[in-house]
């Protein structure tokens, strides 16, 4: 997976705090950080999984797929592979929340919407970035003098060499393009510590509707029945369905959840069934019974091939 | 009698005083359920299986509960009894309806697994799908091999 080839770097400098992902040790702490909640960050209206434990813990626990919509630090500008966060569907969340394996906070960025702050965060950062430079040519600079003295014993007082030594630091420049920058990966300032989570912890971003409801249910009784689901926005559809983890399976379903007493044009069934026989997927109309105790009615459309 | 008279094109509108296959549309029509759009396309698919496609032992039926005029028949002899439902185009159906129309027993009593919705277009165009109870996983895609002696064959046939 992606989160495994991930170069773990080290956070900002000021945080002495130890990460806790380091401390696998015993058996008995990775139990019991599985049965933490994972933070599940609510950035705008998108719910997000940062930390690459949190992200094993419920591809392998529960099941959920989520989609990286993270670019890579090393990789940036393509778009095959991308890393993290995890950007989970609403369904996705809502299951971790209602079985309590999860609890929604607020995202870092929700702290920055004052434009002051963004300046004197760049600001910051420029002047940061200015004491490195400065650093990194005197480190050069002495750096290159050691080089020289080391030459000039090894030749036994070379004149031209002397004379460059002298004029080392006169003659010396250290250009900006070699500067190195460090690329941070992980930040510090998001805490995971359980006392903070509280603070943190913030509401559901959307409201609910009636067709989030059918959703929800259809994807709630699929996930239990132990299909693994993702979006099927490429398809036209709601859910794919795999019948184990995607990396392993093709998509045997397209999942339409519709209510069940809601009229379609048959020519709408039409298109699905024309799409499912192209792609070798089975149209699955999924729709939540109002009958107590009944769960959701399942029902195949396949094109009949008969032409 | 049907099997020896050539394939007939009817007017797009239903007319029931047609000169060419009027019998059975009277007895489709006698049924007396559904609508005339509904009967007439019920005619049109049973003329396509009994005639273009040879389809066996084709009978109608009429449900006045669902108040339509489908139809029963086999592909070949070896083939089990479908039940198709012949429907205009522009009708609308809910999930709860094809539901309801899987329900429906079929000659031996027995409702079937799957059913066989015909959708009829204003200009007679047929379009059959398969609707079925539960998951029915679909055919896997062809093996890989095949995709590659196709590659191979196409290959050569560009040089």
């Amino acid at each position: 997976m992606e989160m495994d080839r991930e170069v773990k770097t080290q956070t900002e400098g000021e945080s002495v705090e130890k990460d806790p992902e380091l401390d696998t040790r015993t058996e008995e702490v990775k139990r019991k950080r599985e049965m933490e909640p994972v933070r599940v960050c609510v950035s705008g209206s998108a719910l997000l999984l940062w930390r690459s434990a949190d992200l094993q813990l419920v591809r392998e626990r529960m099941g959920i797929v989520g989609t990286l919509v993270g670019s890579l630090a090393r990789q940036p500008r393509q778009n095959c592979r991308l890393g993290r966060p995890l950007q989970l569907l609403l369904e996705e969340a809502r299951l971790l929340k209602d079985t309590g394996r999860a609890v929604l906070v607020k995202g870092a960025e929700s702290e920055c919407d004052d434009d002051r702050v963004n300046v004197e965060v760049e600001e910051n950062y420029a002047k940061h970035l200015q004491h490195s430079y400065e650093e990194q040519g005197r480190l050069a600079l002495e750096e290159k003098k050691r080089v020289l003295e080391r030459v000039m014993t090894e030749r036994l007082g070379d004149q031209p060499i002397r004379e460059r030594l002298l004029s080392l630091k006169s003659s010396f420049s250290f250009p900006r393009s070699a500067m190195m920058v460090q690329l941070c990966t992980a930040r510090a300032r998001l805490s995971y510590a359980p006392d903070e989570r509280d603070w943190l912890a913030t509401d559901w971003p959307l409201p609910r509707d009636n067709k989030q409801e059918v959703r929800y249910r259809v994807y709630q009784d699929l996930r239990q029945q132990g299909y693994y689901i993702t979006s099927a926005g490429k398809f036209g559809g709601d859910y794919l369905i795999y019948p184990g983890d995607p990396l392993r399976f093709h998509a045997h379903f397209i999942a339409v959840c519709v209510p069940i007493k809601s009229q379609s044009p048959i020519s709408d069934f039409l298109c699905l069934a024309r799409l499912g026989a192209n792609v070798k997927k089975t149209i699955l109309l999924c729709s939540p019974s109002e009958t107590e105790g009944e769960g959701v009615i399942y029902t195949s459309v396949q094109w009949s091939g008969m032409v | 009698m049907w099997a020896t008279r050539p394939r007939c094109t009817l007017p797009s509108s239903p007319n029931p005083s047609a000169p060419l296959c009027v019998f059975q549309y009277r007895e489709l029509m006698a049924l007396d359920v559904g609508d005339t759009a509904q009967v007439y396309a019920a005619f049109l698919v049973y003329l396509d299986l009994l005639e273009e496609r040879r389809w066996q032992e084709v009978t109608s039926r009429g449900s006045a509960e669902l108040q339509l005029v489908y139809l029963e028949g086999r592909e070949s002899e070896s083939q089990p009894r479908q039940l198709i439902i012949p429907l205009p185009g522009q009708r609308s159906l809910s999930h709860q309806g094809v539901r309801s129309l899987l329900s429906q027993p079929g000659l031996d009593g027995v409702p079937s697994p799957s059913l066989l919705l015909a959708a009829v277009a204003p200009d007679s165009t047929l379009a059959y799908y398969r609707f079925s109870r539960g998951f029915v996983v679909p055919e896997p895609p062809d093996s890989i091999q095949d995709l590659e002696s196709g590659r191979e064959r196409r290959k050569r046939r560009r040089l």
